[in-house]
Formats: structure tokens, C-alpha cells, sequence
């Protein structure tokens, strides 16, 4: 042996490092990828804080503390190495925090980063082994454990619905508004912070365009050809602007831990995102389509990772050819089409399938709604005048003063060949949640002798308790031109023991009975019980009022709660445009 | 000129302004050379010397041993010292001849000569080429023998000479390029001259403007053999990638470049078929780099194949001031292997001493996270491979999935998988043991 050599390099490299290769790294870690997430979620974050205010601050800065103290604390009490220095439960707090109305209280943002790292994350391996988005499965919590605080909007101290429930519900939409991101929203609601956001990421290197094109790209082309208003560009980018598609289809979606490893498989759960987010918002609860949706794609990101393992280059077709001339068309792009295109297809199955049994069932319910408010009728009957007088008004807005209400049909109901009654079967387009149907029972001498609904879709505990007996039976019984809704806030019982049953109940009632002891000025003579009875007994009475007075199931001046107001007026219009009809078109038998 | 490229890839750091510009220079040999009997990929060579005897400068010490294999030979003038183990690049002792250097480079008989090389037929160039024991110089050590007698000559449609050079810090084939670009296209010739359909392209990186000015001012004229640019980016200058940059063909498991019609060889193979064939030179020495940032003065030398690694360091002025550097490395940062010392004899395919100051490796290993999924890995695998599927399969010692859905027993090592990942996960560690356990099991299912 050499002895002299070799003890030369002994001596002066002490103990050479012996590893596999390659000896380089580069310089990114998972802490710079977070960063960089962090980075691009600033300019939502900031107009969020800029149009929502401090509170809006509060929210963020508790969610990311809770998130990050949940794990610190976490990897403490299991006594595993500290995790938080990646930045990932920063990431997962600041996403979160987007996600949040900015008015919640700060006890929803900490619980809420709380159940995403401890529940979602650290209980099922931490990093890199949580099945679902933690941000979106803590909003999903939240959503089900707080819902009215998760749902109520407000912006400068006004409660107003989003840009989603505007669109659900048919009114215009503030696209640019919505884009900008000062339409009330969840904090990251800025389209315009999150696209610059995701732009950022991308050229970073952090996301690749397969999952938000295909989730956005599917999306449009669902909403356009079964969202019932065409490929409108207002309709399409109303319904970009809102609901968060836009955070989801760039952050939430792309989180690199639940979603598949290759880009074939990017564009296969994409497109599973856009679609479920259209099946939903079109056909389902508009609200959190799209957290439903990515948590949904989420559980099957195995399933497509083990079917989409990407053949190696050499083994895909005509690798051996080498280069192609001509035009080829990107496999991504003809896969995602074909995907569209068959859901489109099935869907439209469906439809056709479903079409006929639904409508046969419509037709029960409708029965079964002309026999409760026409009792005594055996069998009901078109009347040919009234028939003629419906199709005149050829479907359009009846009359004036009545909102959007529009005459369906008009039966007459007849016990043997008695006829006892008529029905008005009206529907009233200016719903918080979509349209209100209803049949109103008119006997002959145009006493209302009872309203029942056969299409009421109202926000539950607020909208939804216009079908409430409480609410319906003022009605019954009263003949009178036209009702009035109360303004004034006078809150009768019946309605209050049905908001009692609301989830929204403390708050509600609270402000009931602050309500009630503030009134007087509508009906100083009567209590706060029995109110709508002792109203509705004296105006029977007098065949000389014109005008009844209705009480609201609740009243959104003061409990703050939007859309019962309006449900309430929508189904006064309805009624009154009923009776109206009926007073113009009958002809004799008064 | 385009520049082509392959799919996937990485672009680490190049540290080739280190040595770059720096010409060769002889690198003294010392006074004892190693030759291990297994340079190359194939059967080790078999000894025809023994102890004691004297052999000159370019005679054959060690002769091949079947078809796959090279012979060996001595590099400088003196007597075998010892035919016994000594360690390799890897630490392990391995079968070598050890030669006494007497510091005469007394030539054996014939070396050196100018042979008309003009009417020599396909078969003989061949076998000029097998005696002098020339495998591929660029890192794997292929016999070129083999190579260049596929099984359809006439269906090879490209050879490639590659220059691409695309590991960091060596730049020993850049200076071959500068220096000696005629004598590359004079090899390109002779070997198209046994691959009668095929056209002669010389591949360069676009990082190397010098090399790709002289080797296209000696194509010049020349109707077979071209330049061809391409991106300057790591594996570019693997076979596959090579092939995939310049005709778009990606071989499947198990195929040989011929097999899509491409042969690839590195220029330093080039050059040393031309010496052969038409000076009757067998290797008995290569270019070589000295590298990195523990080194004193990184350079680029011609170094006689048997010198020990430590000579070369000593050409390069030795370690850098200060602390004592952590890597030793055979080869470039990528796919270097990283030696315990410096004793080894300098063999016919490798390329370079690469010396780091820090270990990168030593560092990462701190960062390390979980898999974050992010599937940076499979976008970098220049064949398609998931990497991170890979890894999961080999955690779980699922070698059907391994080999059989992943394809994992295809991995050419290159390393950019662990290179890019930000979690720092160990991937090609545990791909390489992973592969060797696939191997024993499969050795030991044969021999039942």
C-alpha cells in the first residue's frame, strides 16, 4: 500500500462526507413553498382587510395564531419534532381566514384553525397526510356548527346578501364589483387580489394551470349549458365573481397535499370540481358549492393518483416515432371536453328522465294544495272565462303593485254541482332563494278561505316560516280588497314561537321582545300575545276595511336577519294579485 | 441554430466558470498507477502481466474477457509492482494491477505510429477500436466495440457525438472541444463510415459558445457531420435525453438507442477512436477536470488512466485554504460518487475530481419534511417516472409495484428528482438500494 498518498488525503480531508448523489440541492423547501402560497394570498388578504376594516385584520391574525399554536402545541404534547417552522398551519390559517365572512365573531376563526390542524391535520399524520383541504373541512365545520354567523354579510353595518344569493335569486349582479372584491363577500372575496395571486404562484413555479383552468373551464361550460340562461358572458362572469370559485379552482383546489401528483390526473379532478360545483349551484344549495365540491374531489384524489400513474415517456404511444409534424391538439384539453361533454350528456339523461315523474308530481301536490285551501270541493274544474283571462295575461307580470307575480291557473271547486270555491294558483318571482308558488282558496264572495304552498324554497328559519300556520292562517277567513304587511315591527306570537324553533333562535327571540315592548304605535290596544288574532278577528268583523294588516314571521330591521321581509311581500303580493285577479275576471255568481 | 431540448429536467448551479477557460496541462503521474480490472460495464479484464515484469508505455496489461469487456492498458514505463486489491472510488477493495512508474514513458512498440486509415473496412475498424480497449469515456464505461456493432448497421439513422457536458463543475470535454474539434470530426467520419445511413451530429450545450465555434469551423465543408445546439440543462447529456432532444424518440424499458435507430458516444470517445484507428493509440490516458470549490486551482488536465485521484488534486494546487472540504467526489456533483479518499486509480471512464467545501446533502437532510405531494419530481424525471409513487412503493417494500407499475427499475439515476424536492426527502438514496435489493432477490430467484 501507498501509505505516504493516501495519508496525504487523510490529512487534509479530515472525514470526507460519504452520500448517495446527487451532492447538490436546490434551494427550495417546503417552508419556501409556503412562504410563496403566503405571498400570493396577500393581495386578496389586504383588500379584504381594506374593504371589511379592522375586524376583517382580527379575523386573519386569530385564525393564523390558532393554527399555528394548535400544531406547536400538538407536536409539544406528542413529543414529536416542531413542524410548524414549514409554514404550512400559517398557510392553512390565512386560507381559512378567506374563507370567512369578516364580520364572524373571533371565537369562529380560532375554533375554526383549531378543528382544521388538529382534526384534519395533525390526527391524521400531519403534513402530507391529511386527506381533505384542513381550510376548507374547518369552513365546512364552521359552516354546519355557526351557520347564521358563517352566513350573515354585512358591509358598513348593513346585512345584504352576497353576490351568490343575488345571482340565485335572479337579481343583476355587481360583476365588477365582485371581480374587484368590494361586493360583500368572505374576506379573500377579491377575484382580482386572488387571480393576481394565483398568476404569482404559477410563475413561481408553486401551481401549474391544469387544476384552475379545468375547474374554471368545466365550470363555465356546466353553468352555461344547464344554468338556464345560455352562455350569457354577464351570467358566466357573475357567477365567476362569486362564491369563491375563483379562491378554490387557484388555492384551494391546488393544495399539493390533497389533490393528484400528475397533470393528467390535475385535469381529471378539476373537471370533478367544476362540474360538482355547477351540479350544485345550478341544481343544489347555491351557497359553498365550491367548498363542497373541492372537499368532495378531495376524497377521491387516491382513487385518480392510483388510475392516472403516468406512463413513462417511452411507453406512451408513438414514443418511439419521435416528432410529430402538424397540428396536435393538447390531450388536456380534448380530455377535459370529452369529460364535459358526457356529464352534459348524462345530466340531460337525467332531465329527460325525471321530467315526466316530476311533473306528474307537481300536478299531485297541486291537487293536494287546491283540497286544503278549498275545503268541501269533491273535484275542481277550469272555468272557461277564467281560463281565458290566465292565457291572455300570456304569462307575463300580472298587473301593478303586486311585484313579480304571475297567474298560473284558475280552478273552480264544486261539491256535487255546488260550487263552493275557487282556486288561484300564483306564483311570485320575488323570493329570496327563487320563486314562491302558491294556491289562494277564494269562495265565491271573495272571503280567502285558505293559502297553501307548492313551492317554497325560503332560507329555513327565515323565509321558510312564510309557510308556518302562524303566518298563513292571518289569511284565512278575511275578506278584504287587499292585505297590508306591517312595517313597524309588530311581532305577533305565532311567528316568534316559529323562529323559536330556528337554530337562529336566541337571537331572534332576543330581539323580538325588544321588539315587541318598542311597538304600540301599530296596535296599542293589544298585548304582545294574541295580537294577529284579536286583528285579524276585527277586521272579519267589519265588512267595511279595505285593508288588513299582515305581521311578518319576523322582521329584518331589527334582528338583522335579510330575506323574511321580503318573502313575507312577495307572498302578500301574490296573494293580493290573486284576489285582484279574481275580482276583475270573475262574472257572476257574487 | 434551434436549440432542442427533453422533457423534464433541472438546471443546477453550473460552476463551470471555475475551470472553463483554464487549458489542459499534463498531470505528473507520481510513482505507482492502480489499474483496476473492471473499468468498464461487462466481464473484468483478465491480467497477462505478472509480478515483476517490466511493461512499457500503451502495452496491454489486461485483455478482455468475451465480448463485453476491454482491455487494459499500462499508461507509463516500469514494472508491476503487485497484482492485488486496492480500493476503488467507492472505498472497496477491489482486483487491480499496480504498476512502478520508472519515469522513462518508454512506448511499446507501434504506439503512436500513423496508420492509413482510408481503406480500412467496417471489420477492421472495429477491431481497432476493441484493441484499444476503448469504452465509453463519458461515465458509464460502455464497451464502444459493442456499440458500434448494432445488430442492423445500416437502420442506424443518427450518430451522436456528445458534447452537451450538462454535469456541473467538469468541463474537461468543452476544452477537447476547443482543442481538438478536428480530430472529434475525423472520428465522426471513421465511424460513419460502419454506419452507412446514418447522419453525424456533434452535440453541444448552448453554455459552451467556444466548443461550438471551433467543432462548426471543422464541420465545415463536411457533408455527415453537423452541430447541434441544444438548451443547457441537467440530463441533457444522458443518452436517452440526447436522443429525445434531437428526434423526439423516448426508447421503452429495456431498449437500446439503436433500437430507434440513434447511437450515441461521447466526444472524448470520438477522439479516442480516431487516435486509435489512425495512430494505433490505445487509452492510456484522458481528460480530466479538478473542480470545485475546495480546490486550490481548479483546472483541466490529461491525465494518464491508473493515476491515482490524489496526483490530480496535487496538479490543482491542492485543497483550498481553510477548513477541510466535506465532499470528495468521482465525477460531478449529479452522479458523482463520493469517495472516502483519493488513493484510486484514475480509470478510462472517469472524468473528473469534483472537491465541495460544504455538503449539501449533510444540510438538506436538517430541512427535511414530509412529502408535501407537490409532484415537482415527476415534472423533472426526464423519463416519465413518478418519483414520489416510487418512493412510497419502495417505503413499503411493494417491489411488483415498484418495478411492474412504476417502472422504477428504468430510474438512470440522474438525481433531479431529489435535486428539485422541497421536502428534501432522500429519493435517490432509497431508489438506489431499492434497485440493488430488486437485484439480489432476482439473482437469487436465478440461481434456484
Amino acid at each position: 500500500m501507498n501509505q505516504t498518498t493516501q495519508k496525504d488525503a487523510v490529512r487534509t480531508a479530515a472525514k470526507p462526507h460519504m452520500s448517495a448523489s446527487p451532492h447538490l440541492r436546490n434551494r427550495l423547501t417546503t417552508g419556501k413553498v409556503m412562504l410563496e402560497v403566503l405571498l400570493s394570498l396577500l393581495p386578496a388578504a389586504v383588500v379584504g382587510v381594506w374593504v371589511n376594516g379592522f375586524h376583517a385584520f382580527l379575523v386573519i391574525a386569530v385564525c393564523m395564531l390558532s393554527s399555528v399554536a394548535t400544531e406547536a402545541i400538538f407536536c409539544l404534547v406528542t413529543r414529536k419534532p416542531t413542524t410548524v417552522t414549514d409554514g404550512s398551519a400559517a398557510v392553512t390559517g390565512l386560507l381559512l381566514a378567506l374563507c370567512l365572512p369578516a364580520s364572524v365573531p373571533l371565537y369562529v376563526p380560532f375554533l375554526g384553525g383549531v378543528f382544521a390542524i388538529l382534526v384534519v391535520k395533525c390526527l391524521f399524520g400531519g403534513l402530507g397526510k391529511n386527506f381533505m383541504n384542513p381550510a376548507l373541512a374547518a369552513r365546512c365545520f364552521l359552516l354546519i356548527s355557526f351557520g347564521s354567523v358563517m352566513t350573515r354579510y354585512t358591509v358598513d353595518g348593513v346585512s345584504c346578501a352576497t353576490p351568490l344569493a343575488d345571482l340565485a335569486a335572479g337579481r343583476p349582479v355587481d360583476i365588477m364589483q365582485a371581480f374587484w372584491g368590494f361586493s360583500n363577500d368572505v374576506i379573500g372575496g377579491s377575484v382580482a387580489g386572488m387571480l393576481i395571486g394565483g398568476i404569482y404562484l404559477w410563475l413561481v413555479g408553486g401551481i401549474t394551470l391544469h387544476i384552475p383552468v379545468s375547474v374554471l373551464a368545466s365550470f363555465t361550460l356546466f353553468v352555461g349549458l344547464f344554468g338556464g340562461h345560455g352562455f350569457d358572458p354577464a351570467y358566466l362572469f357573475a357567477h365567476l365573481c362569486s362564491g369563491g370559485i375563483v379562491m378554490g379552482a387557484v388555492f384551494m383546489a391546488t393544495d399539493p397535499v390533497t389533490s393528484p401528483t400528475n397533470a393528467f390526473g390535475h385535469v381529471v379532478y378539476g373537471c370533478i370540481i367544476g362540474i360538482l360545483s355547477g351540479i350544485f349551484r345550478v341544481f343544489g344549495s347555491a351557497t359553498d358549492s365550491v367548498s363542497y365540491a373541492i372537499i368532495t374531489a378531495n376524497l377521491v384524489v387516491p382513487i385518480i393518483d392510483e388510475y392516472c400513474i403516468p406512463r413513462p415517456y417511452g411507453l406512451r404511444s408513438g414514443a418511439q416515432e419521435g416528432k410529430k409534424k402538424g397540428i396536435v391538439l393538447p390531450k388536456e384539453a380534448v380530455i377535459l371536453g370529452v369529460i364535459t361533454l358526457i356529464a352534459g350528456i348524462c345530466l340531460s339523461g337525467v332531465y329527460a328522465v325525471t321530467k315526466e315523474p316530476i311533473a306528474r308530481q307537481q300536478q299531485a301536490a297541486s291537487l293536494a294544495s287546491y283540497q286544503e285551501v278549498c275545503p268541501g270541493a269533491d273535484r275542481f274544474d277550469y272555468d272557461d272565462d277564467l281560463s281565458a283571462a290566465v292565457e291572455a295575461l300570456d304569462g307575463g307580470v300580472y298587473g301593478t303593485g303586486f311585484g313579480k307575480a304571475y297567474i298560473n291557473e284558475v280552478v273552480v271547486g264544486t261539491a256535487g254541482d255546488q260550487i263552493v270555491g275557487y282556486v288561484v294558483s300564483v306564483t311570485s318571482g320575488d323570493g329570496v332563494e327563487g320563486d314562491i308558488t302558491l294556491s289562494v282558496g277564494i269562495s265565491a264572495d271573495g272571503t280567502v278561505t285558505g293559502i297553501a304552498f307548492t313551492e317554497l324554497n325560503e332560507t329555513p328559519g327565515m323565509g321558510s316560516l312564510c309557510g308556518e300556520p302562524a303566518f298563513k292562517d292571518q289569511f284565512v277567513g278575511v275578506k278584504t280588497d287587499r292585505f297590508d304587511l306591517s312595517g313597524s315591527g309588530l311581532v305577533i306570537d305565532g311567528a316568534s314561537e316559529a323562529t323559536g324553533t330556528a337554530d337562529t333562535a336566541s337571537g331572534a327571540t332576543g330581539t323580538a321582545d325588544t321588539a315587541s315592548g318598542a311597538t304600540g304605535t301599530a296596535d296599542a290596544a293589544s298585548g304582545a300575545t294574541g295580537t294577529a288574532d284579536a286583528a285579524t278577528g276585527a277586521t272579519t268583523s267589519s265588512d267595511t276595511a279595505k285593508s288588513v294588516t299582515v305581521m311578518t314571521g319576523s322582521s329584518t330591521e331589527i334582528d338583522g336577519v335579510s330575506g323574511a321581509t321580503k318573502s313575507s311581500r312577495a307572498v302578500v303580493n301574490a296573494i293580493n294579485a290573486a284576489l285582484d285577479f279574481f275580482r276583475t275576471y270573475k262574472k257572476g255568481g257574487m | 441554430m434551434k436549440k432542442l431540448t427533453f422533457k423534464g429536467g433541472v438546471y443546477p448551479p453550473e460552476g463551470k466558470e471555475l475551470a472553463r477557460d483554464i487549458p489542459f496541462r499534463d498531470c505528473p503521474p507520481g510513482d505507482e498507477l492502480i489499474y483496476p480490472l473492471s473499468q468498464h460495464i461487462g466481464k473484468p479484464a483478465k491480467p497477462v502481466v505478472a509480478k515483476g515484469d517490466r511493461v512499457l508505455a500503451g502495452q496491454r496489461i489486461a485483455e478482455a474477457d468475451g465480448f463485453v469487456s476491454a482491455h487494459i492498458f499500462c499508461s507509463v514505463s516500469g514494472r508491476v509492482k503487485a497484482l492485488e486489491n486496492r480500493p476503488d472510488v467507492f472505498g472497496i477493495n477491489v482486483p487491480c494491477i499496480v504498476v512502478e512508474n520508472d519515469g522513462l514513458y518508454e512506448k511499446a512498440e507501434g504506439v503512436g505510429v500513423p496508420a492509413d486509415c482510408t481503406a480500412l473496412t467496417p471489420q477492421e475498424i472495429l477491431a481497432k477500436i476493441r484493441d484499444a480497449g476503448i469504452i465509453g469515456a463519458g461515465g458509464a464505461g460502455f464497451p464502444t466495440h459493442v456499440k458500434l456493432a448494432p445488430k442492423n448497421p445500416d437502420a442506424v439513422e443518427f450518430l451522436m457525438a456528445n458534447g452537451a457536458e450538462c454535469e456541473p463543475y467538469i468541463t474537461c470535454d468543452d476544452q477537447l472541444m476547443r482543442t481538438k474539434a478536428d480530430e472529434i470530426v475525423a472520428g465522426m467520419e471513421l465511424m460513419l463510415r460502419l454506419l452507412p445511413n446514418a447522419q453525424g451530429i456533434i452535440v453541444i450545450e448552448e453554455n459552451k459558445p467556444e466548443a461550438i465555434a471551433a467543432v462548426s469551423a471543422a464541420c465545415a465543408g463536411k457533408e455527415r457531420v453537423r452541430v447541434q445546439v441544444v438548451a443547457t440543462k441537467y440530463p441533457q447529456g444522458g443518452e436517452r435525453s440526447i436522443i429525445s432532444a434531437l428526434t423526439g424518440r423516448y426508447l421503452k424499458p429495456g431498449m437500446l438507442p439503436a433500437d430507434v435507430g440513434c447511437i450515441v458516444e461521447n466526444v472524448g470517445t470520438v477522439r479516442n477512436i480516431y487516435r486509435a484507428v489512425c495512430f494505433n493509440e490505445p487509452v492510456t490516458e484522458r481528460t480530466f477536470t479538478v473542480s470545485g470549490d475546495g480546490v486550490k486551482s481548479p483546472c483541466n488536465l490529461i491525465v494518464k488512466t491508473g493515476t491515482p485521484f490524489v496526483k490530480a488534486l496535487e496538479a490543482a494546487g491542492g485543497f483550498a485554504d481553510g477548513d477541510a472540504p466535506e465532499k470528495l467526489l468521482c465525477g460531478g456533483p449529479m452522479m458523482g460518487i463520493s469517495m472516502p479518499g483519493l488513493s484510486a486509480g484514475i480509470c478510462k471512464n472517469n472524468n473528473a475530481l469534483t472537491v465541495l467545501r460544504r455538503d449539501a446533502v449533510a444540510a438538506a437532510q436538517e430541512k427535511q419534511t414530509a412529502c408535501i405531494r407537490c409532484g415537482r419530481c415527476s415534472q423533472v424525471c426526464p423519463l416519465g417516472l413518478v418519483p414520489q409513487m416510487m418512493a412510497d412503493a419502495a417505503k413499503k417494500h411493494d417491489y411488483a409495484r415498484y418495478e411492474k407499475k412504476l417502472y422504477g427499475l428504468d430510474c438512470i439515476a440522474c438525481g433531479c428528482c431529489t435535486f428539485v424536492c422541497p421536502a428534501k426527502r432522500p429519493l435517490m438514496q432509497t431508489f438506489k438500494q431499492t434497485k440493488a435489493e430488486i437485484m439480489a432477490i432476482k439473482r437469487k430467484e436465478a440461481a434456484k
